[in-house]
């Protein structure tokens, strides 16, 4: 590393406690929140508000709190699972009973006067329950598998009901990231998601018959081939799987034909042809996507961007802070900030792989998946690949609990980095 | 489970038991190496990023230009803001043409709070319409129904003021003519566009239109648009108002004067215009009969024409005091010279006799000034035989014949002389010409020519414009006058004018006299050339031109009668008392001093 050959003795003394933590990590994040920060004034510029030092402050109260979090040793956390899973709960039922309302959500409840979101806190804290969970046994086997997937429905149910969609869509994704690290059979998690994904196939394929048929049948073949091979009793085990995707199927076609509302199918499918209704369910996708669109190359430069600057976009500080680099910093800044995600990524596989224990890893791949997803469904929901679902771009979207929590999380990750060999006594 | 019988409960216990156990024992899946996972998470990261990096390039470079005009189009209005053509008003500040704020009333009963005849029952009072027809108008759409149009601001502020869902007031601008039909040929009037369409409306929009850009503005999201690239001034209203030299009070005695004659004789159409010969303005110019500018769209369509400046005709005997001045002027006659009057001549064959020829036969010798007296047509042929006809034809072009007078009213129309050969080898066109006919021309022109007599041998250019004039008064923009070209000689112009007095004094124009003020005039009846070529046995055209006060002339008038009908329809009986009755006006308005003792019959004095 760096570190060793660039830094002066005299700073050695003083990094001492961070001598092993990997400083890629701890800047990748600090310049998305410095951007971030500068995004979130050019939006607010004729919103009129300018709140947008707060990103500031709260991203710098993160990171003195990831720096403390680096030096302390993340393994004493093991001994503290079931506390941290029960404040994890205890605070998420709390919100359904005392929280704020806003955008027809109970999300936040009020603590000292500051707005703490929960949810976002949960995150952090399903991670480290299955990494602890997965680190005493590995998810190798199936009643481990159904264990740890108990213990993440508890919260994910919670999150489900406030209705926060988006949080629970991360929470799915960090449990099957780690499960799938924890030694889970990719055969099973591909059996665990399949319904979904034959509620989908059933709704887009049968309509068309012939070739929409045939294809359905290779998909149950396929996730019968899979049962067979990996489940341990062959007859049942291949024909409960079987029979429960056909069931998710029809019931995938009863809910959208007959359940779902009109405007609950366009929420749904809108990402898909915004067009269909560019005043209604459309407009945010469409407005995001001009945005971006305008901002051409180079961009139109920092508080140059029409759309941001004329208030095209609804909740553009937040939720769709990306419309706004790609508008006025262009391909090149939207390249450069995936570019950053990527290295972030990259350091936290590295953590991954380096760390002393399973914990350790499990945790690193925790705050992976959940970067992962977050940042792939954001800016995917901003150019029109994935619908609105209202999960943030992690840095550089406005929400303190957000920022703080990442930050927190590759506090934690730092930990892993920092203490990975073995004391020496 | 799945069998059709259930098994002893114990069995079931110990089958599933077995499960649990295979559960517990099943052989760990091979443990897939770190990197064979790592690999995965590889794939997908990657998958990932190219996948977003891709749609990247397809909205920022493939689609970007596409996008960026959706972006634009969006953002800019474009802002026409409406702002009121500039009032027209009189020399004395009367408003002629002010535009003010109308309402169109639209009702949408399908957002009513209350029942429709309670609507009905609300508005009638104010519209001034039946409850009853208000409610059949209700029904007859859900929403849009225009029951209004034009309704005046207090009328607007009731309907307001009635606080009822579901009823629009739109705002307009109307243009409003106060005077109704006493200025429509001078001021025309403006469409339902607001675009003028005649008159001084018509020549002069770039002064009545402030100028206005459409301003390019950015729009919000929400639609607000965004005050910052808004110019300086933007909303600025100038006070700036079109001041005419038409004084109403001329105006108004002028078209009382005309439209009497006009029904007496049962004309077909009469106009009047005054002229201010110090420097060519009109102080009024009627036509009659004449149009409602309000209601414009009511009009037929000829009465839109100032026909004062569209028509032409031939003058007959008002022009024969320029022919004397030509003649006196080119030295071919003295002012006292004596012609003899045959009474009846003939010209290449063809026969000219003096109106009066049947009853009076020739009068034998006679001056110049009594050949105007008498309108005498075959002295006039004499006087204009002493010039040779270049030259004669020469001064009648000197004199615009032919041309238009310039003045800043639309569509004026040129006259018309014949070519300069044909004249010069037609001994007959000139004498014609001598006594008015043969050649034709506008009654603003006719006014423009006797002005070079009353303003001592200027062409001047009858114009109506004053100029652009501030709310405080203070001109803005004055027209540039060019100089006026000197034709006459003073000399020339004052003899003139004296055989013109000599005429009302006690020739033909005696039904112009004002007692105690000198007045020169000449009656003018002509007979209408007909399309078809030749004369109309029935029609004329009756005039009479007045300058007046002859020693120190200020004004012309002319008063032109169209097809009169009666046997005593001259230009004496129809057209003379117009212009005594505007004279009078003028006396009253310019606060003028008789300048001569009345000969005002007085009683015997008793000692």
């Amino acid at each position: 590393m760096f570190r060793k050959s660039v830094l002066p003795a005299r700073f050695k003394h003083w990094l001492q406690p961070w001598q092993a933590v990997d400083w890629w990590l701890f800047a990748a994040p600090v310049a998305l929140t410095i951007l971030g920060g500068i995004m979130i004034r050019s939006v607010e510029l004729n919103a009129g508000w300018a709140d947008w030092w707060r990103h500031w402050i709260t991203g710098s109260v993160g990171l003195v709190l990831a720096l403390l979090i680096a030096r302390w040793r993340y393994d004493q956390l093991l001994q503290w699972k079931w506390i941290i899973y029960g404040i994890t709960n205890a605070s998420l039922l709390l919100v359904m009973f005392v929280g704020r309302e806003e955008l027809g959500a109970q999300r936040w409840i009020n603590i000292f006067g500051f707005n703490v979101q929960p949810s976002e806190f949960a995150k952090l804290g399903m991670i480290i329950t299955i990494a602890a969970l997965l680190h005493e046994r590995s998810a190798s086997t199936i009643p481990m598998m159904v264990k740890v997937l108990v213990i993440a429905a508890v919260p994910w149910v919670l999150v489900f009901l406030e209705p926060n969609l988006g949080t629970s869509l991360v929470f799915g994704s960090i449990t099957i990231g780690m499960l799938y690290w924890g030694n889970a059979n990719p055969g099973w998690l591909l059996l665990l998601v399949s319904p979904v994904i034959s509620a989908i196939l059933f709704n887009v394929l049968l309509p068309i018959w012939g070739i929409g048929i045939f294809i359905i049948a290779l998909w149950v073949a396929f996730i019968g081939w899979t049962a067979w091979k990996t489940l341990p009793w062959k007859t049942y085990g291949t024909l409960v799987p079987v029979v429960i995707n056909l069931i998710a199927g029809g019931l995938g076609r009863v809910l959208w034909q007959y359940v779902l509302k009109d405007y609950q199918k366009q929420r749904i499918t809108m990402f898909m042809n915004p067009d269909q209704d560019p005043l209604g369910g459309g407009y945010h996708l469409i407005q995001s996507r001009i945005a971006i669109g305008a901002g051409e190359f180079w961009g139109r430069g920092l508080y140059k961007g029409t759309q941001t600057q004329l208030n095209f976009i609804p909740e553009q500080h937040t939720d769709f802070i990306f419309t706004a680099i790609g508008e006025e910093l262009g391909f090149i800044g939207s390249v450069a900030v995936l570019l950053t995600f990527l290295l972030i990524c990259f350091r936290l596989l590295i953590i991954a792989q380096n760390a002393k224990d399973d914990f350790g890893s499990l945790l690193a791949i925790g705050v992976f998946s959940m970067i992962v997803f977050q940042v792939v469904v954001n800016v995917g929901m901003t150019i029109n690949l994935s619908p609105v679902t209202g999960i943030p771009l992690p840095w550089l979207s406005f929400g303190n609990a957000a920022l703080l929590m990442n930050f927190l999380a590759i506090g934690l990750v730092e930990s892993v980095s920092n203490f990975r060999q073995r004391l020496k006594f | 489970m799945g069998s059709p019988s259930y098994p002893p409960r114990s069995k079931r216990f110990r089958r599933l038991a077995a499960v649990v156990k295979s559960l517990r024992q099943m052989p760990i899946p091979q443990a897939k190496s770190t990197y064979r996972r790592l690999l995965l998470v590889w794939a997908i990261l990657v998958t990932g990023s190219v996948l977003l990096t891709l749609n990247l390039v397809r909205l920022q470079v493939v689609q970007s230009p596409d996008l960026l005009k959706q972006a634009r189009s969006q953002q800019m209005t474009y802002l026409r803001p409406f702002i009121p053509r500039r009032p027209i008003v009189d020399h004395n500040g009367n408003m002629l043409a002010i535009d003010h704020p109308v309402y169109t009333l639209y009702a949408h009963p399908n957002a009513f709070k209350l029942p429709k005849p309670a609507v009905a029952e609300k508005l009638a009072p104010i519209l001034g319409q039946s409850a009853a027809d208000i409610n059949r108008k209700l029904d007859s759409a859900e929403s849009g129904i225009r029951l209004e149009y034009s309704l005046a601001e207090n009328a607007a502020a009731r309907i307001r003021d009635l606080q009822l869902d579901g009823l629009d007031l739109n705002q307009q601008q109307q243009r409003l003519y106060p005077q109704q039909n006493l200025t429509a040929d001078v001021v025309g009037y403006v469409d339902v566009d607001q675009v003028g369409q005649a008159g001084v409306e018509y020549s002069h929009k770039n002064l009545l239109e402030r100028s206005v850009k459409s301003v390019r503005l950015s729009r919000t999201g929400m639609g607000a648009v965004m005050p910052d690239q808004v110019p300086g001034g933007f909303l600025h209203i100038d006070d700036l108002q079109l001041q005419l030299t038409i004084d109403s009070r001329v105006q108004r005695a002028a078209q009382i004067a005309v439209q009497q004659q006009v029904k007496k004789y049962a004309a077909k159409r009469g106009v009047v215009l005054v002229m201010d010969v110090q420097d060519g303005s009109l102080r009024a110019l009627v036509g009659d009969p004449s149009y409602d500018p309000n209601e414009y769209y009511k009009a037929k369509l000829e009465q839109f024409k100032n026909w004062a400046l569209t028509d032409l005709y031939e003058p007959g005997s008002t022009f024969k005091p320029l022919n004397v001045a030509i003649a006196l002027e080119s030295g071919a006659v003295k002012p006292d010279q004596v012609f003899n009057d045959e009474g009846e001549i003939y010209i290449d064959g063809w026969p000219i006799q003096n109106f009066d020829y049947s009853y009076v036969g020739g009068r034998g010798p006679i001056s110049v000034t009594q050949i105007l007296e008498h309108s005498s047509n075959v002295g006039m042929v004499h006087i204009v035989q002493q010039m040779k006809p270049d030259v004669y034809y020469s001064w009648l072009q000197k004199i615009g014949l032919g041309q238009i007078t310039g003045s800043d009213f639309p569509f004026e129309a040129a006259g018309q002389l014949k070519d300069h050969k044909t004249f010069v080898e037609s001994p007959v066109d000139i004498a014609t010409t001598a006594f008015g006919q043969g050649f034709s021309l506008t009654a603003i022109q006719l006014l423009q020519l006797h002005g070079i007599l009353a303003s001592g041998g200027k062409l001047l250019t009858p114009h109506v414009v004053q100029g652009l004039y501030d709310s405080s008064g203070q001109p803005y923009w004055q027209p540039q006058q060019s100089t006026p070209k000197q034709i006459f000689s003073l000399t020339t112009t004052q003899t003139v004018l004296k055989m013109m007095e000599a005429v009302v004094l006690r020739g033909s124009g005696k039904g112009a006299q004002v007692p105690g003020y000198r007045i020169g005039g000449k009656t003018g009846t002509a007979q209408k050339a007909s399309s078809g070529g030749g004369y109309q046995a029935n029609a004329k055209i009756t005039s009479f031109v007045g300058i007046f006060p002859i020693e120190a002339p200020r004004y012309v008038v002319v008063a032109v009668i169209d097809e009169p009908k009666g046997e005593d329809a001259f230009g004496s009986t129809v057209a003379a008392p117009i212009v005594k009755s505007v004279i009078e006006t003028l006396i009253t308005i310019d606060k003028i001093p008789p300048s001569q003792p009345m000969t005002i019959p007085t009683p015997t004095p008793s000692l």
